[in-house]
């Protein structure tokens, strides 16, 4: 239908403009916090001042200068990659030998690993932080590392796509003589790109951004991720919240997750496709 | 589960390989999921002091407290309260969002770009940009101003607070679903939709009713559950913007478990107060997939 009837003319001219609507009213708060932190004033002003203005980069001096915020930033980056790539070669191992390999007991293994899924995570938080004080791991990395190295979603996810590599590939391995394990690195590792992708991308974010369990075992200021330090500038001074500081560390925080959405844009709606089909 | 193939025997290589791949998981989920649920299950019926070493065990009373505990039930109304708004909304608005952006154009990709913000970022950098945004000089009310509406400090006012934090979670989590619904809309062959538009389905609630909702029953049934689960278990928003008031308005579960934890250290209660919780999450998510499965006969 290469016609183009006026209906459809009209159709797509409230299309784009809901679209523009809407992606005003999003982007208008984090506008703000942007023009904000290049701003002097401490206090607000009512109706606040949205035009764009480059008063001064103090807010970023300071945060970064005069607060632990480069080690804040560390800490979030050395405990995002970990869980990352930690959580991602797991699930690759486990998803391929669920996906691939025979073994006794394997289906049952497998829906024990889903059944994991139905135990929301405020049941265990009790017992995970008095395990923690009891191996004395409260206030290390590990504490926030170790229990996120395997995920039943990664698991999930990676297995569901070895499955949809053709298995003519991996037998044409085996008659070369390929061991399992090297079948798996060498050949069906390789070929599952897009679900390592998928999964280390929202691990990555998922770690970045988790607040719950950092504040449960995070205690001293020097430990703290990017989120506990948000929290943390919020209440530092009392009622009265110096917000330009504060939206320099906010948007500091955010540049990483927001580059890597923009970079690998189409792996996001990939990775839940993945892990969508083929129940 | 694919069958195994003929009669090729199994070597016992590939089962160790197996085992040994899928042993990782099995530790760390063993012990931080399946023995902590257990280990909960122990801690609610004991008194338990971490820090001083006081176990002894006391029957049923840490449920007994918690049961009959004004306060958790409180919570548990907001929690479901909130629940019904939350994943109602969410779940319309979101596929909503995915019909509208499920288009290749530029526009549509950098406007969706542009919605999908607050999906990637951190819930601590979303709660505290909008305690300003709900703040008596805030933008909300830069914008309601012109309406008429009378300025308010809305997260300090017992009414609006937990609307407040409502409207702000719905306004995260919709563009978050999006994506699985849009997940959902590709896989649809394109074929289909253009043989429904020549079967004369051509309005939106046709094409809804006997199209959409058919083909991404599943991925509805999933939001809707992904949802509860979510908003059940509400607690950065709330801790970062309210801490549970003003006046309790904003309590939820998570906020009570968590104060009877790291601030009364009190931690027989809490795990009692988890335990029912999630035996709440249960009945909900399973009355859920009754319903969606009944949907399906129908």
């Amino acid at each position: 239908m290469s016609r183009i009837s006026p209906r459809r003319v009209a159709l797509l001219a409230l299309t784009v403009s809901v679209q523009l609507i809407l992606a005003l009213i999003y982007i208008i708060p984090f506008y703000w916090m942007v023009i904000k932190s290049f701003r002097f004033t401490i206090f607000a002003n009512f109706p606040p001042n949205l035009l764009p203005t480059l008063q001064t980069v103090g807010n970023y001096v300071y945060v970064w200068h005069f607060s632990a915020f480069p080690h804040w930033y560390l800490n979030s980056t050395l405990i995002a990659l970990s869980v990352t790539a930690a959580s991602v070669f797991i699930g690759s191992l486990s998803g391929y030998a669920f996906a691939r390999l025979r073994f006794r007991g394997r289906d049952i293994l497998f829906y024990t690993v889903l059944a994991t899924l139905m135990i929301p995570f405020p049941v265990v938080i009790i017992a995970e932080y008095i395990l923690m004080v009891n191996l004395g791991w409260v206030n290390t990395y590990q504490a926030v590392i170790v229990p996120s190295t395997a995920s039943a979603v990664n698991v999930f996810l990676m297995r569901q796509y070895f499955t949809t590599i053709p298995q003519e590939v991996e037998d044409a391995a085996k008659i070369d003589g390929l061991r399992p394990h090297q079948i798996f690195f060498r050949v069906a590792a390789p070929l599952a790109k897009p679900a390592y992708a998928a999964s280390a991308i929202y691990t990555f974010i998922g770690a970045w951004n988790s607040f719950l369990w950092p504040l449960l075992v995070l205690h001293s200021v020097k430990m703290f991720t990017l989120p506990l330090a948000i929290n943390f500038f919020k209440g530092a001074n009392g009622s009265q919240i110096y917000w330009n500081q504060m939206t320099a560390a906010e948007v500091l925080t955010m540049i990483p997750t927001i580059v890597i959405y923009v970079v690998f844009e189409k792996y996001f709606v990939k990775g839940i496709a993945l892990s969508g089909s083929k129940g | 589960m694919r069958h195994l193939r003929g009669h090729e025997r199994v070597s016992g290589l590939e089962q160790l390989t197996g085992y040994l791949f899928v042993l990782p998981t099995f530790l760390i989920l063993g012990v931080f999921v399946l023995f902590a649920a257990v280990y909960s299950l122990w801690i609610s019926l004991m008194h338990y002091d971490p820090f001083f070493h006081t176990v002894y065990p006391v029957g049923l009373s840490n449920y007994k407290y918690v049961a009959s505990s004004q306060l958790y039930w409180f919570s548990m109304l907001h929690a479901l309260e909130y629940t019904g708004v939350v994943v109602t909304i969410q779940t319309f608005l979101a596929f909503f969002f995915a019909v509208l952006f499920n288009e290749k154009t530029p526009v549509s990709r950098f406007t969706r770009a542009i919605v999908f913000i607050p999906a990637v970022t951190s819930s601590a950098v979303i709660s505290v940009l909008f305690i300003w945004v709900f703040s008596a000089q805030g933008l909300l009310n830069a914008f309601l101003v012109h309406l008429g509406v009378h300025p308010e400090n809305w997260l300090e006012s017992t009414t609006w607070a937990f609307p407040a934090i409502m409207g702000l979670n719905i306004f995260t989590t919709a563009p978050y679903f999006m994506i699985m619904y849009l997940a959902g809309l590709q896989s649809i062959p394109s074929s289909i939709l253009e043989s429904a538009e020549l079967d004369g389905v051509r309005n939106a609630f046709q094409r809804f009713r006997y199209f959409y909702f058919p083909m991404l029953k599943f991925t509805v049934f999933f939001v809707v559950v992904l949802g509860i689960i979510g908003s059940m278990q509400l607690f950065d928003q709330v801790f970062i913007m309210t801490d549970g008031g003003p006046g309790n308005s904003t309590y939820v579960p998570l906020i009570y478990i968590y104060n009877q934890a790291f601030v009364f250290d009190n931690f027989g209660a809490a795990a009692a107060a988890s335990f029912i919780l999630f035996v709440i999450i249960l009945i909900l998510t399973l009355a859920q997939r009754r319903l969606i499965s009944e949907v399906r006969w129908a």
